[in-house]
């Protein structure tokens, strides 16, 4: 029997490949997003590993946001055969003579002569590093060219010093690596960097020690181990491992997009079972016969399931297609993010588990028909009517369970999916519970809808135009299962919406909930001397909305909290921020907007260090007022206080601290000052200007800015998303198409019959666009509707953010679905209007 | 008698609940068939002899009553059972052929064989399908045969597995006269070769008066049941 059933299963499977076609390809898009995202992640992983040294252009790198002490250099050059270089990266600001306002870019400095130890930094034109940086002379991003209309040679000021633009940056190979990334880049010199006069004690920089193993050096992990001890704060990485940050990030995002992968792939296995639910509708008689000739009802499924993989199995194989095409896209589309193509390197591994989980999703999906071939009576070859038998409450019962196992089968089946593709089983449970509660919302308002639509089509049938009352009657016509094409394709609009709103609204709450007299304008860098300056700079400058306040901030690390090293407090995620070094200030009055909630602010009696802590800080560590706490600053210890806990009510970011310390127990440290003001907007780039051209060193970033990074950013992962979820509204068009193509045989004897009775090509291609223009804009706006609560829940509940209707995206979301669903249908449809009446009426049918 | 029955029904009633009505179709028919016998049931539209063939072969469950098959009990049984029932003792011949239409000739002729998960029936497909004349066409597919083609195709699926009873819904319904008369002298020679029980369906009277024996069936009961020489 085995060969018999895939001999019947393969040649009708054969036999309707138009009808077929269509569901193939909805797996192949669901399978193709998945090994795309799955393969370009193993790409970059691979890149990540094999690329190692290139990607952070040494053997070994340590990384920290100090300026490395005396002994730390002692302990560098105490490893022999190891050679080493240093970068500086911080940011700053830029201007030109001619520039309305300077520009904040990120600056590395670097020794020409030795970096990069591997990769190669490429200029454009092409050129050596080594004779192209100088101490006036620098490269920059191409970015920065074009925003200031400068071209090469020009000059450009840099903190106190002027500099040419020698060459662009074409390729940085460690720029994964390195950080605050925001802004063009400006390479150049050590030499350079002094010259700008950037770089005092505590300035906020980030210093990378690159190193290369020479012959006879000491063994990685032993050299490790050294630097560990002499940089205990430090990020060490060796060439044998990815950049942490890197590969967890790298981490996260496969695992989301691949469960959003798997919704494509879920609506396209939905699109098979809905193909296969009405192939075994035209199968009956076949089904009948052969249980009529002693086949057992297993033995029939067998066929059935066997085309199903057959089905799956072409799908998943077009997916592998579809997949290398998704994986080629998608450096193009985090391009401006990872300036790396990790190039195309095929992983079969993931081809195979697209394949295995597109084969299984489809399997599973298709478990309901397929079982429906059980309830298929071999009495029904004598007669029709028999089938028109209500079926007892028993036969009910039963079939009832079997659809409750199937359902319980389908859903355990995708938990144990989504757990292997997200490595969580709590993950899995939520996606199955989330997808369960949508699935049977969209079910609902589709049915709603439907029924909604075939009452108003009747009580509204005479002042109907009749093209639109037979394209909305051909909707609830037999076999078309519209609910389920509504549930379908607004699957897919829904994703692809909710991600969208949730972005936008993400970025107006950032851009428009900034309370009054929150700072959209931050100073750093500011050292003692120029402090007083940049105050009354500040304090006589128009458009001031708040009293600009200039605070000093020092780099200090808590050693130990009443004599225990703060190691023992085994604190977790993010308390452990402050067992690292944090900016601290200090001051002679209480900040204003703040209060005291624990002990007493100090006074001019208090004696010795003393320390004021945030609820938070006080909460976290935690610390009452009595406990003394060990500082180290600048190699300095510091013994002091906690004499009270405030809260502050300000929303000031940047001007609460977690630690003030009390006037004179930080003197003699290398102290910066900090500065966040609120000013009328228009009011920033004169400001920036006017600080620009007595403060050079001094960086202002205006809050705008930040912002529009913040949102390339997001827009970037947004574009990502987008791309994978958009996929899902393709497979829901197809399976549109596909629904269509299933219900050719009907159409075309409707169209035979409209022909012969007079109807026009035009007239019946009316009525063909009404019910799949009324099917997309269904589709579109119940995909709207669920968008907007799902957007709701995950912004309220998820980030606390205000969520405010906008009609436009869903109008636009609606149109595009209906033209969609529009030119899927006409896809699987032109060909019947060309169907000649005779040729039908012949019997050809 | 000629000798034991082969096929035992007794009160067999048959109803069908649609909404509210309750539509009895067979209302307590019982006869015995012996073993080789032609019997050929008439009846006017809607008398209820298809139902009654659907019951005999186990195609559809009795409301009340019992039929035994070749010393089986079949009323009660499940689904699956009742297949292999079927594909033990009894073969079928339908008005519209009912082939398998993506298999050929020769695979529909081995259908039942392979349901019933037999070694090699290849010679003996062969040799049906010779018997009914249509060797050369073995390889042909359903849509490429003509009516009475197909319907020779059918008859040699329905002697495939040796059954012992053969049932027949108006084996020749669809068939020109010429084609007709041709598929019911295969079907009586198959019949005589075989030694099978023959169950013939039929409002042809000129087709019945071929049968050994005449059953009518008027709205579902047994009106006349004419033994002939």
């Amino acid at each position: 029997m085995h060969s018999t059933a895939l001999k019947i299963a393969w040649r009708e499977a054969r036999a309707s490949t138009a009808k077929f076609l269509f569901v193939i390809l909805a797996v192949a898009l669901g399978v193709g997003a998945l090994t795309g995202v799955r393969g370009f992640s193993e790409a970059f992983r691979g890149m990540l590993t094999r690329d190692a040294r290139k990607l952070m252009a040494a053997d070994m790198t340590v990384r920290s946001f100090s300026l490395a002490t005396g002994e730390q250099v002692k302990a560098m050059d105490a490893l022999p055969n190891i050679r080493r270089t240093w970068i500086t990266e911080t940011v700053s600001m830029l201007s030109t003579p001619t520039a309305s306002v300077p520009v904040l870019v990120s600056i590395k400095a670097v020794d020409p002569e030795v970096y990069p130890f591997y990769g190669e930094f490429k200029l454009e034109p092409p050129q050596r590093l080594v004779e192209t940086l100088d101490a006036g002379a620098i490269a920059v991003s191409d970015d920065l060219l074009v925003r200031l209309d400068l071209k090469l040679g020009d000059s450009v000021r840099l903190g106190s010093a002027d500099f040419r633009i020698a060459a662009t940056v074409a390729v940085e190979p460690d720029r994964m690596a390195g950080s605050l990334n925001v802004g063009p880049r400006i390479l150049m010199s050590r030499a350079g960097l002094d010259r700008t006069g950037l770089m005092v004690e505590g300035s906020r920089a980030s210093h990378r020690y690159l190193f290369r193993f020479d012959a006879g050096a000491m063994g990685v992990e032993q050299a490790r181990g050294k630097l560990k001890d002499a940089f205990p704060e430090a990020q060490i990485i060796d060439y044998r491992e990815t950049h942490p940050l890197i590969t967890r990030g790298l981490d996260r995002s496969t695992k989301f997009l691949s469960l959003v992968s798997l919704i494509a792939l879920i609506v396209g296995a939905l699109g098979v079972a809905m193909a296969m639910h009405s192939h075994l509708q035209q199968k009956l008689d076949s089904i009948a016969v052969m249980k009529s000739l002693g086949a057992r009802s297993g033995q029939i499924i067998r066929i059935y399931t066997i085309q199903t993989l057959i089905l799956g199995t072409l799908g998943g194989g077009a997916g592998i297609v579809v997949g290398i095409a998704v994986q080629r896209i998608f450096p193009q589309l985090i391009a401006r993010y990872f300036h790396l193509d990790p190039g195309f390197h095929w992983d079969p591994l993931s081809a195979v588990q697209g394949l295995a989980v597109g084969v299984l999703t489809t399997l599973l999906f298709t478990i309901p028909p397929l079982l429906s071939i059980r309830r298929v009576k071999p009495s029904l070859i004598l007669r029709r009517e028999m089938e028109e038998t209500r079926p007892g409450w028993r036969d009910r019962i039963r079939h009832g369970k079997a659809a409750m196992a199937a359902t319980a089968l389908i859903l355990a089946g995708v938990l144990g999916i989504v757990w292997w593709l997200s490595e969580s089983l709590r993950t899995g449970l939520y996606f199955v519970g989330g997808f369960t509660v949508s699935l049977l919302i969209l079910a609902g308002i589709a049915v709603g809808l439907l029924w909604g639509l075939k009452r108003f089509s009747r009580s509204a049938q005479q002042r109907m135009p009749a093209v639109v009352r037979h394209g909305i009657a051909n909707i609830h016509r037999p076999g078309n299962q519209a609910a389920a094409l509504l549930v379908a394709l607004g699957l897919g609009v829904m994703f692809t919406l909710t991600v969208y709103l949730v972005q936008k609204s993400m970025l107006a709450q950032i851009a428009s909930s900034a309370p009054p007299g929150m700072p959209n304008v931050f100073l750093i860098n500011i050292t003692a001397k120029e402090r007083d300056g940049v105050a009354a700079l500040l304090a006589g400058h128009p458009g001031m909305q708040n009293r600009p306040e200039v605070v000093p901030l020092t780099a200090a690390r808590i050693v130990k909290i009443n004599g225990a090293p703060i190691g023992d407090r085994q604190l977790k995620g993010f308390s452990r921020r402050f067992t690292q070094t944090r900016s601290v200030s200090w001051a002679r009055e209480l900040p204003p907007q703040s209060n005291i909630v624990e002990g007493k602010f100090w006074d001019a009696s208090t004696k010795g260090a003393a320390i004021c802590l945030s609820e938070d800080a006080a909460k976290t560590l935690p610390s009452k007022p009595g406990d003394t706490i060990e500082w180290i600053a600048s190699g300095k210890s510091i013994s002091a206080r906690v004499v009270c806990i405030y809260r502050s009510d300000s929303v000031r970011i940047g001007s609460n601290f977690d630690f003030l310390f009390n006037p004179g127990s930080l003197d003699g440290l290398p102290t910066l000052h900090f500065a966040a003001v609120r000013m009328q907007p228009g009011q920033i780039a004169p400001l920036q200007r006017a600080v620009f051209s007595r403060f050079p060193t001094v960086t202002v970033i205006n809050g705008a800015d930040v912002l529009a990074i913040i949102q390339e950013v997001v827009d970037q992962i947004a574009l990502v998303i987008r791309f994978i979820s958009f996929f899902a509204i393709l497979a829901g068009a197809i399976i549109l198409a596909s629904s269509v193509a299933g219900t050719r045989f009907r159409r075309v004897r409707e169209v035979v019959i409209l022909k012969t009775l007079g109807a026009t090509r035009r007239r019946i291609g009316g009525i063909f666009s009404v019910e799949f223009l009324i099917l997309g804009l269904a589709a579109g706006l119940l995909g709207s509707l669920l968008a907007t609560g799902f957007s709701l829940l995950v912004l309220k509940r998820l980030f606390q953010v205000d969520y405010s209707f906008d009609p436009v995206p869903h109008a636009i979301a609606i149109g595009l679905t209906a033209l969609l669903a529009n030119a899927a249908g006409w896809a699987a449809s032109h060909r019947i209007l060309q169907q000649k009446p005779l040729e039908a009426l012949r019997g050809s049918l | 008698m000629p000798s034991d029955p082969i096929i035992q029904v007794r009160g067999l009633t048959k109803s069908i609940t649609n909404g509210a009505h309750t539509v009895e179709i067979l209302r307590g028919v019982g006869f015995d068939v012996p073993k080789g016998q032609f019997i050929a049931i008439m009846g006017p539209s809607g008398s209820g002899k298809s139902t009654l063939l659907g019951l005999l072969a186990g195609l559809d469950s009795a409301t009340a009553g019992s039929i035994v098959l070749d010393g089986e009990e079949i009323t009660g049984l499940g689904e699956d059972e009742l297949a292999m029932v079927r594909g033990r003792k009894i073969g079928f011949v339908f008005q519209s052929y009912q082939l398998i239409p993506t298999l050929t000739a020769l695979e529909n002729v081995l259908l039942p064989h392979e349901l019933a998960g037999g070694g090699n029936g290849r010679p003996r497909a062969l040799e049906l399908l010779e018997s009914v004349g249509l060797t050369g066409r073995r390889d042909h597919y359903p849509i490429q045969l003509s009516g009475g083609e197909q319907q020779r195709v059918a008859l040699a699926r329905a002697f495939m597995a040796r059954p012992p009873i053969l049932m027949a819904d108006e084996p020749t319904g669809n068939l020109d006269s010429a084609n007709g008369a041709h598929v019911l002298e295969l079907l009586l020679a198959l019949n005589r070769r075989e030694g099978t029980t023959l169950v013939l369906v039929t409002h042809d009277a000129a087709l019945a008066a071929q049968a050994g024996r005449i059953l009518r069936l008027k709205d579902g009961v047994v009106v006349g049941d004419d033994l002939r020489a």
